[in-house]
């Protein structure tokens, strides 16, 4: 059973977008017993508010996100690579503006998080064979249908460790999940991201 | 033994299993946590549910039930539903009485033999000061009721609501006293309670603020989930209050008991829950 709320009443508003989202975003006062956990002193991100709607699914699904998403065999600007490239295929709005301010942070250059985004040709920052083989191997995984072709198997095969393209793998596809889940439910970019971004010139 | 009949054996987890059973009612008082009235959601917990959660619960080691709403007895099924559940563990079922008709005594005749208590609201010995809270007239309908059950053999229990329990006039409670005495209800079956500060009777200002530290932990199953105690899933706003809320899923049981008792294991040492709602 749904009752709606509007983020001007249980969101801070200086910390979400306008954009109403689908569904109601619990606040840290409405927070479930075992979601409070996940609620830091700020706002929490709209993934986290909205998720806690279901405590029994934010307890497992967060601390996946977290680690799928985080740095782990790869470091931050791997992962920003394939988090970034994944959401701008899938043109998942959310997703690309907060993780466009992530690149930036991780020290990716503006250009090349706008050739992540789509707006640039790859040749124009990319150079390094791993990070060209590491990017035709997410947007295979991510655009592609069926089986990758052989070829880029055998180069990626050659260009990570096994380990490293499992944990790539499983980052694009995470971020396939969290890309449909963020534009199905039209979850809102917070207004720090978005003021920062006008700010970067994005 | 499972985890649950442990922990309800060293009293961690209080032994009773609420349901919500409807969220409508045929009143609207000024403190009602669930903001409950004629034109509100009825958000019914179907009779199976109840009684599939119930028959979990007694498996688990729960010890009593409860239904609560909403005031049940407006549901057509109720009569039948309290009595399958006072076959199975002692129940009680909490009710304004005013719905209370002929038709409604008779279907209830058979908790008569069963561990069955209806829990009535009666908040003052005077009918003016009972109704300003409840509502015109219903001090006479549940004067009415009382007796009615009473002469059936079916257990009734008074509750009294009070918006500080502790500062009421000995000689007000000693009225009240007199009067469910009066009607053969003892001591024992009569319990004072604050009003709580969630619902309608914090937009009304009314009541004590009780957070998950003050209450019990009470399996609370309705039909938008499991919550900590029948203080949980209370409703300001038109909006149910998740706050409390310990998991979507209710079935199987085992799930939100599950929850439940990590979150008992986190209460803080020294924890005391003051507040009961029977
Ligand atoms: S307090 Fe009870 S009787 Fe009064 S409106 Fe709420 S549910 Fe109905």
């Amino acid at each position: 059973m749904k009752h709606r709320r509007s983020v001007e009443q249980h969101a801070n508003e200086d910390a979400v977008s306008t954009a109403a989202p689908l569904v109601e975003l619990v606040m840290r006062d409405q927070a479930p017993l075992l979601a409070r956990r996940f609620f830091g002193d700020g706002p929490p991100s709209p993934i986290t508010a909205s998720l806690a709607q279901v405590p029994e699914l934010l307890e497992v699904a967060l601390p996946f996100i977290g680690a799928a998403l985080g740095p782990g065999a790869l470091d931050a600007r791997a992962k920003e690579l394939a988090i970034l490239r994944t959401s701008a295929l899938l043109e998942c709005r959310y997703c690309v503006q907060t993780h466009t301010a992530v690149a930036l942070d991780c020290g990716l250059s503006a250009e090349e998080v706008r050739v992540l985004r789509g707006e640039l040709e790859l040749d124009a920052a990319f150079t390094a064979e791993r990070e060209r083989t590491m990017l035709a191997w997410i947007d295979a995984v991510a655009a592609g249908r069926g089986t990758v072709d052989p070829g880029l198997q055998s180069r990626a095969a050659e260009a990570l460790a096994d380990h490293e393209l499992v944990e790539l793998t499983l980052t694009v596809t995470a971020t396939l999940m969290l890309n449909r889940y963020c534009t199905a439910l039209d979850l809102p970019v917070s207004a720090a991201t978005l003021a920062r971004l006008t700010e970067e010139g994005f | 033994m499972s985890a649950a009949a442990d922990a309800i054996a060293s009293g961690a987890l209080n032994g009773r299993v609420w349901f919500y059973s409807n969220y409508h009612c045929n009143l609207q008082c000024s403190y009602c946590l669930t903001e409950s009235g004629p034109r509100v959601l009825r958000r019914e917990l179907p009779g199976e549910v109840i009684l599939d959660r119930a028959a979990e619960a007694e498996a688990l080691g729960f010890t009593a039930f409860g239904v609560t709403g909403g005031e049940p007895f407006i549901r057509d099924d109720m009569p039948a539903l309290v009595a399958e559940l006072g076959r199975r563990r002692p129940t009680v079922v909490l009710s304004n009485a005013t719905l209370l008709n002929e038709r409604r005594l008779r279907e209830l005749e058979p908790v008569a033999d069963l561990p069955v208590h209806v829990q009535i609201s009666l908040d003052h010995p005077d009918p003016v000061a009972n109704d300003e809270m409840r509502g015109p007239e219903n001090f006479r309908k549940v004067m009415e009721a009382i007796p009615k059950l009473v002469e059936r053999g079916i257990g009734v229990r008074i509750a009294t609501t009070l918006e500080d329990p502790d500062a009421v006039d000995p000689e007000q409670r000693e009225r009240l006293c007199e009067l469910h005495r009066s009607m053969g209800i003892p001591d024992e079956d009569h319990v004072v309670r604050p009003i709580v500060n969630r619902g309608r009777a914090a937009t009304n200002d009314l009541g004590l603020l009780a957070g998950f530290e003050q209450l019990e932990p009470e399996l609370t199953v309705t039909v938008d989930g499991a919550f900590y105690s029948p203080f949980g899933p209370t409703v300001r706003g038109g909006r149910l209050d998740s706050d409390l809320l310990v998991s979507r899923a209710t079935a199987p049981l085992q799930r939100p008991v599950d929850a439940l008792l990590r979150i008992a294991d986190q209460l803080p040492d020294g924890h005391d829950a003051s507040i009961g709602i029977r």
